[in-house]
């Protein structure tokens, strides 16, 4: 058998089982993957949203938002994704908001690649609590180095300014999102089903 | 094949040979991955694991692959095991598939592996690619988990998550980012440079 | 403008070499001289920039229309390496004296794993076709001008008095980490923009 034709057979035999194979694990390891993303999703909505029992899906073209509804089917919140640039990288957040969309109930830094030790520490409850209960209206604010004062005000983290702000800007942008969609559904009399 | 040589075979890559501290080898994951020794451990784990496999596979099949079509033949089935390493780890351990991130895909092009198999792997015998194979790769895994936990030490005070510096130590925060891995394992290897001299003299 | 800020992330703040460990191997091997960082770092840009172009193409059209995202790193490394193959016969039949300047550092450019980094960011990242392609540039006009920085440098060290234990791999990483630090300073470049 001459060297071209060897070449070409082994190779192909190779790239055969390489897909083969591929294929078959793909296969098996196909619906753990799937379920770990909404195993993943679903823990980062019920840390946002307390006592939420069950949870209803609303989707707008690309944006999914989470209804929330306690164990006497009383509607407690929506949850969503909140993504944007931060000072090294991409950030993350669940974000969890009240009925009205007045208040934010609660928010959990899913993604961020934040400098370890400064801007790292929007991930510590430190911050991330002072989320809780803050007004949205007429949007979040950020203080530097002092209280807040306003019910729409939070401070910043000492030598990690632009990740927080990164962190406010975020949630405005998704927040005024979500309040369109959601307002949108609304006057279509869509948000009393799914 | 005395016993002794074989355990030469395997043996050769935790020191003589060490791919990261002596061959200078598989230097990006080494550097990325090593922030913890968890992760160090992990990463060394699943290059151990597509290091192992190709080698087997080259080592079977190395009498019918034309020489012309080598590379690309090694380099085939490494992507191939490096595949279904990651998305073993996607299925069964999403945390740490999270923390290595794209350098579980990045071991394709890992030096080490295809270093081996053009080394060793593409003219031994199975039983001997397989000892070089996992002794190569738990020579990785210890340079990554020596690495790993001095950074993870200076850095956070722990090891494996556990917390062993208490609120009175300030982390060296340096030693988490990219500029403290080039400086340790710079150091590193500055010391075992002055331990082999060491030990060159003393023989 | 998301343009700009994706090419000077890739170059400056988000430095393949200095950030994601990507293209140690060359750097440690190749940045002893000024010449041999510009032709490697040339070269890599070069084979970068296309390795963006065709790995995207393939992916869009080809693995996700058939529905085989999980072949992407087989068929990715066997992109790249065939086109390093036909990059460097290209060069080879239309530019003899660019081969010779070149040499050995085109095929090494396969296992530089700045290059397959890149394609896999590429697609985590999402980008679109020209984001991928400015994407793919800007890393390797990154490599080149770490390479260039550290071969200067180097170069300069051979008058320098470096202890015996500490010569060749060790002092270039620390040199790196140094230089790591200092590119840090470009970090708050897109986060205020």
């Amino acid at each position: 058998m001459n060297i071209s034709a060897r070449m070409i057979i082994v190779l192909t035999v190779v790239c055969l089982f390489s897909g083969l194979s591929l294929v078959f694990v793909n296969q098996c390891s196909k619906p753990q993957i799937e379920k770990n993303a909404v195993d993943t999703t679903q823990k980062a909505v019920y840390k946002v949203l307390p006592n939420v029992k069950n949870i209803e899906k609303v989707v707008s073209g690309e944006t999914v938002i989470f209804k929330g509804f306690d164990k006497d089917g009383e509607h407690i919140g929506y949850a969503f994704v909140a993504e944007g640039n931060g000072y090294q990288g991409n950030i993350k957040i669940m974000v969890g908001i009240s009925p009205e969309l007045e208040k934010l109930i609660g928010i959990e830094i899913l993604e961020s690649v934040e400098t370890p030790g400064l801007g790292a520490k929007i991930t510590e409850d430190e911050f991330k609590c002072q989320f809780k209960g803050v007004s949205v209206s007429p949007e979040i604010a950020y203080v530097k180095g002092k209280e807040p004062e306003k019910p729409n005000e939070i401070e910043t983290i000492t030598g990690a300014t632009i990740s927080s702000k990164s962190v406010v800007k975020i949630l405005n942008v998704s927040i005024e999102k979500v309040k369109e969609i959601l307002k949108g559904k609304e006057n279509r009399g869509e948000a009393k089903d799914e | 094949m005395s016993n002794v040589r074989l355990y030469m075979e395997f043996f050769k890559g935790f020191w003589k040979e060490n791919p990261v501290f002596r061959q200078l080898l598989g230097m990006c994951p080494t550097l990325a991955v090593t922030t913890s020794v968890i992760n160090g451990i992990s990463m060394g784990l699943a290059m151990t694991f597509v290091l192992v496999s190709t080698s087997i596979v080259v080592s079977i099949i190395r009498k019918i692959v034309p020489n012309q079509v080598r590379i690309a033949t090694f380099t085939i089935i490494i992507a191939t095991f490096v595949t279904i390493a990651d998305l073993f780890l996607k299925a069964k351990f999403p945390p740490i598939s999270k923390e290595l991130g794209p350098y579980v895909p990045l071991i394709v092009v890992n030096c080490i592996i295809l270093g081996r198999q053009e080394a060793f792997a593409k003219k031994n015998p199975l039983h001997k690619s397989f000892l070089d194979a996992l002794g190569m790769g738990f020579g990785f895994t210890l340079a990554l988990v020596i690495l790993g936990a001095i950074r993870e030490f200076l850095g956070s005070g722990s090891i494996l998550n556990f917390q062993i510096l208490g609120g009175w130590f300030e982390p060296w925060v340096i030693m988490i980012l990219p500029a403290g891995a080039f400086i340790t394992l710079g150091f590193l290897i500055a010391l075992m440079n002055v331990i082999d001299q060491r030990l060159r003299s003393a023989v | 403008m998301n343009i700009i800020l994706i090419f000077i992330a890739a170059t400056l703040v988000n430095n393949f070499v200095l950030t994601y460990f990507l293209g140690i191997c060359p750097f440690l091997g190749v940045s002893s001289k000024i010449e041999s960082a510009v032709g490697m770092g040339f070269a890599a840009t070069f084979v970068m920039t296309l390795a963006a172009t065709f790995t995207w193409l393939v992916y869009h059209y080809i693995l996700l229309r058939f529905n085989v995202p999980y072949l992407e790193y087989v068929s990715f490394i066997l992109i790249i390496a065939s086109l390093v193959q036909v990059v460097e016969m290209f060069i080879k039949k239309f530019s003899p004296e660019l081969y010779r300047a070149l040499g050995i550092y085109l095929p090494l450019i396969t296992t530089n794993c700045a290059i397959l980094g890149l394609t896999l960011f590429m697609v985590l990242r999402e980008y679109n076709f020209l984001e991928s392609i400015v994407f793919g540039f800007g890393a390797g006009v990154g490599f080149t001008l770490v390479l260039l920085i550290m071969a200067g440098i180097r170069e300069e060290l051979e008058f320098a008095d470096v202890p015996e234990v500490f010569k060749g791999a060790p002092i270039t990483l620390i040199i790196a980490g140094l230089l790591a630090l200092a590119f840090m300073g470009f970090s708050g470049l897109i986060g205020s923009a």
